[in-house]
């Protein structure tokens, strides 16, 4: 013990704020908003190649030959994605019914990282078309699979959504969701670090998870980065 | 565990969880923000709290896991510094969050306040749950699910680091 231990307690010392007790309580006792249950809303249709379009509305999902097994697949990992356990999407995605321009946009969409947002004209200078801004927009409208291709990621340069298919209260949803969702979960048991939904990350008991904000952080308290979901790559 | 419970729960922990998620986010809504989802975490999965734990380990491994995600949030928008100065100042003219006390003691404050934001994420977590709770080497451990050596040279660490920039001043114009 030196005089920093107490020139510490006493630096951590906090008073709470008056009425938190309250407001916590009030937040205990409010519904929760499922978002799950909007996966019912969605149909799916999927080629050999991948999921081709993802619509609003009931409706069947839509295959052609083995697309049965990509449009399970993705049916499933949007369940997750919903429900806050997933970060990442692995189905594939045929995007041949789309243009060269477009493509380009969904392309670079696809890596804006989750919980993250950029700007319809910062989209289109990453793609080399800096005065673009206004196609961008309208290439990422006419995106066929929303939510897995997260155009909802756009924003407007000004911080206001602009338009979304599914409309603008899901877009503040899915953004929200994305929010309050770890990326990185380690395990303690066996002290090694994964992106939510890797299937390893998804075997960790409810006790043993521990969130982490970069895998170098991990790695100083003794985590290593799982070899399946690589959260190195996906971090960076 | 039922609702009542887990409410008195809530209400005996809720000071202290502010406390940590206050020094580590450096603003009153964020924190209110992350005690606010750590608990409500909390309660979604109360069914599977298992007594073998300590609730105080449960809650505050919560807590720590909503700070340290929104940690990784401000680090890709890339202003995490200049968020902990600006509410150091506010907090250190208003007394915000702070003790009201002399402007010796508020500039004393602010300067601990950017020293701090020079230790590691991960250290810095484990001193605000030492500090405001007094919480042993073993239960930190569990919290951040780590070796108890882990826990030591992480605290000793950004102990260092911490007396570094205090003596540096903090007034090298480097902030």
């Amino acid at each position: 013990m030196d005089r920093t231990d107490d020139v510490l307690r006493e630096y951590f010392a906090v008073p709470a704020p008056a009425g938190l007790d309250a407001r916590l309580r009030a937040a205990l006792r409010e519904e929760p908003r499922a978002l799950e249950a909007l996966i019912d809303r969605f149909h799916v249709e999927a080629s050999e190649r991948g999921v081709a379009r993802l619509a609003y509305g009931r409706g069947r999902d839509v295959t052609a030959g083995r697309g049965r097994r990509h449009a399970e697949q993705a049916r499933q990992e949007l369940a997750e994605y919903l429900a806050g356990r997933r970060t990442f999407f692995t189905v594939p995605v045929d995007l041949a019914g789309v243009g060269e321009f477009q493509g380009r946009v969904l392309a670079a969409a696809n890596r804006i990282p989750f919980g993250q947002v950029t700007s319809y004209s910062d989209l289109a200078r990453r793609i080399g078309r800096p005065r673009a801004a206004r196609a961008v927009g309208n290439a990422l409208g006419a995106n066929p699979v929303p939510v897995i291709v997260p155009c909802h990621r756009v924003i407007r340069g000004d911080g206001s959504w602009g338009h979304y298919a599914f409309g603008a209260a899901l877009k503040t949803r899915l953004l929200e969701l994305e929010r309050t969702t770890p990326l990185l979960v380690g395990c303690a048991s066996t002290r090694i670090v994964c992106r939510r939904g890797c299937a390893h990350e998804q075997r960790i008991g409810e006790n043993g998870r521990v969130v982490f904000a970069s895998v170098a952080d991990a790695a100083g308290v003794g985590y290593r980065p799982c070899k399946v979901c690589r959260p190195r790559d996906a971090a960076a | 565990m039922d609702e009542r419970t887990f409410e008195r729960l809530a209400e005996e922990y809720a000071g202290r969880l502010y406390a940590v998620a206050y020094r580590m986010l450096g603003n009153r809504a964020d924190a209110e923000d992350a005690v606010q989802r750590a608990l409500l975490k909390c309660f979604a999965a109360r069914a599977t709290y298992s007594p073998r734990w300590a609730v105080s380990t449960w809650l505050y491994r919560a807590v720590a896991n909503v700070c340290i995600d929104e940690l990784r949030r401000r680090k890709v928008r890339g202003h995490e510094e200049s968020l902990d100065t600006v509410s150091a100042v506010r907090a250190s003219r208003g007394g915000v969050g702070g003790i009201a006390s002399t402007p010796t003691a508020s500039i004393a404050r602010l300067d601990l306040t950017r020293a701090l934001a020079r230790v590691p994420r991960e250290a810095r977590m484990l001193m605000a749950l030492h500090y405001v709770n007094g919480l042993g080497y073993r239960e930190l451990a569990a919290i951040r699910g780590i070796s108890v050596n882990t826990v030591k040279s992480q605290l000793a660490r950004g102990k260092a680091i911490l007396k570094q920039a205090l003596q540096a001043g903090g007034h090298d114009g480097s902030d």
